[in-house]
């Protein structure tokens, strides 16, 4: 997996969004300062590898339902 | 003149004096507003004070009262709301200057329900803006304060709840808690914070940040009174789709029976790791507190968290997006940066890896109700932390060193994602003199035994924490 750049979010973001962002903001997801964002490219390394796990058939999430007592 | 211990009496004991008519419910609310009054500009607590509106409410009961009116259950007690939540006629600015004007056309439904009980509202609570992030710094109203220490946080997102409970300001407020947002504050301010299971109280009339996550949270004093606040508050409502279809509880009538036959599980690893030694102590004293009581205490292994923050991420920040995309268009410049950026982050993720974080959600719900059916309730220690400074970044905590805000929720933030009940109780006072907390997880729609055991920490003095003495602040005129 290659490693995201800013040039690679411009465009994504141009094309599919079309949103203005600023480039602070695209920098932040780059290279991150503000410590409350991991770090996009760290996050998109793990999505990879929870994107290669084998969930089967399990569904999106739904309401909970009532748990059962201890058995 | 009421004397100002009040301030920090129990919602169950101020309703004692209120039906004695040891004083009025517009003393009680004047013992309040001038509390706020002198306390706020450190505390930062309240964003709106509702004075006026709550004068005229308090003065309506007093009057239903003299005149022989049996009184509603919460008559007279007042209560906060953190600033996304909607009271009528009153500004929700959620903490940013995007919503600065934006006054509320409606109740929220928890607001009807404490207004159905007699309660009265005494303002809107600071939080982090839009409750994006735990450290409950907020640039625009200021930063709510540790009453045990101004230098410290607060913490977060409901922050302003927090501050507002610990200063005497209010006797319980309510808040929201997404990763921990309720309970976390709570923990690092002395407080009971609980959130109930996800759907368990309405989110109609309060500003969504997660869809998935969100849960409304409530901050009291006591065990007794979140159970109070929990059955006046919890309930089916038709106007929220999330809302749970499950039956109100009685979260009240069994908080005494004890913890004896009860099973105790106790995670391996994580929640007891890289942890501050004083706080891994009292949760072990908690552990032991409760098999003195006849509970029995047993191992148990919760689903990994290697995964947990980026599934929690990558479900928060699109679902944010989702919702802030018109402000964004109208107003986008009156955001805070590191609001826009975690937003930037949701509009780069593939829907791929939304999908995935949704059925991650599945499996962490499946695996913490599987370990649920071997026990009753889940016991760890509320933060690996106690309250860290104002305007720091990160922490290190037993050599792990990391942002602010993932330490102050590092052990809340799960539950959220498997949607279990969880509660903070006091652990006991920090060297420091920072309060320390643990936190009880338990089965899906049983509050009422995760408030049972609760209840039975709550009453081991050694866990018990004093009111802040408040020395740095302004004494009564």
């Amino acid at each position: 997996m290659e490693k995201v750049t800013k040039e690679t979010l411009r465009r994504v973001i141009a094309q599919l969004a079309a949103f203005p962002w600023r480039d602070e903001e695209v920098d932040e997801l780059v290279a991150p300062r503000m410590g409350i964002i991991t770090g996009f490219q760290d996050l998109l390394v793990d999505l990879e590898t929870l994107r290669q796990r084998d969930l089967g058939a399990t569904p999106p999430a739904q309401s909970p339902r009532k748990d059962p007592a201890p058995e | 003149m009421i004397p100002e211990d009040v301030a920090f009496l129990p919602i169950r004991e101020i309703a004692r004096h209120l039906a004695a008519r040891d004083f009025t419910a517009v003393e009680l609310v004047e013992l309040y507003l001038e509390r706020i009054a002198r306390l706020n500009e450190t505390a930062k607590a309240f964003i709106t004070v509702t004075d006026a509106t709550a004068r005229e409410r308090a003065a309506r009961i007093d009057r239903g009262v003299a005149d022989g009116a049996t009184p509603a259950p919460l008559a007279g007690i007042p209560f906060a709301v953190k600033d996304l939540i909607d009271v009528a006629g009153v500004k929700t600015t959620a903490g940013s200057r995007v919503l600065a004007d934006n006054v509320a056309q409606g109740n929220a439904f928890l607001v009807d329900r404490m207004l159905d009980a007699g309660a009265v509202v005494l303002g809107k609570a600071n939080l982090h803006e839009f409750a994006y992030g735990a450290t409950g710094e907020n640039s625009v109203y200021g930063t709510a304060v540790n009453a045990y220490d101004p230098g410290r946080l607060a913490g977060g997102s409901s922050s302003g709840p927090a501050a507002a409970v610990a200063f005497g300001l209010v006797p319980a407020a309510f808040g929201t808690d997404t990763g921990g947002s309720t309970r976390a504050p709570a923990a690092l301010c002395g407080l009971v914070g609980l959130k109930p299971t996800i759907g368990r109280i309405s989110t109609s009339g309060v500003i969504p940040y997660c869809w998935s996550l969100d849960h409304i949270g409530l901050i009291a004093r006591s065990v007794g009174d979140a159970a109070l606040l929990l059955q006046t508050v919890a309930g089916h409502d038709p106007q929220d789709p999330g809302c749970a279809g499950e039956p109100n509880g009685d979260y009240t009538s069994r908080l005494d029976d004890g913890v004896s036959g009860l099973r105790v599980g106790v995670p391996h690893g994580f929640y007891f790791e890289h942890c501050d030694e004083e706080i891994l102590a009292a949760a072990q004293a908690v552990l032991a507190h409760l098999e003195d009581l006849g509970a029995t205490v047993v191992a148990v292994d919760l689903p990994s968290m290697e995964h947990a923050r980026t599934v929690s991420l990558t479900l928060q920040m699109p679902e944010a997006l989702s919702y802030h995309t018109r402000y964004l268009a109208e107003r986008g410049a009156l955001y805070g940066d590191d609001l826009r950026a975690g937003l930037a982050l949701g509009q780069c993720l593939l829907a791929e890896h939304y999908v995935r974080a949704r059925r991650m959600l599945t499996r962490y719900r499946e695996e913490t109700s599987d370990v649920l059916r071997k026990v009753d309730v889940i016991v760890t220690p509320a933060t690996p932390t106690v309250a860290p400074p104002v305007g720091s970044t990160s922490v290190t905590t037993a050599g792990k060193t990391e942002a602010v805000g993932n330490a102050i929720t590092r052990y809340t933030t799960f539950f959220n994602m498997s949607g279990h009940p969880a509660v903070t109780v006091p652990s006991g006072l920090h060297s420091t003199g920072l309060p320390m907390g643990v936190q009880v997880v338990g089965r899906n729609f049983d509050e009422a035994t995760l408030l049972r055991v609760a209840a039975a920490i709550e009453a081991g003095d050694r866990f018990r924490v004093r009111p802040p003495r408040l020395d740095h602040c302004p004494r009564p005129g």
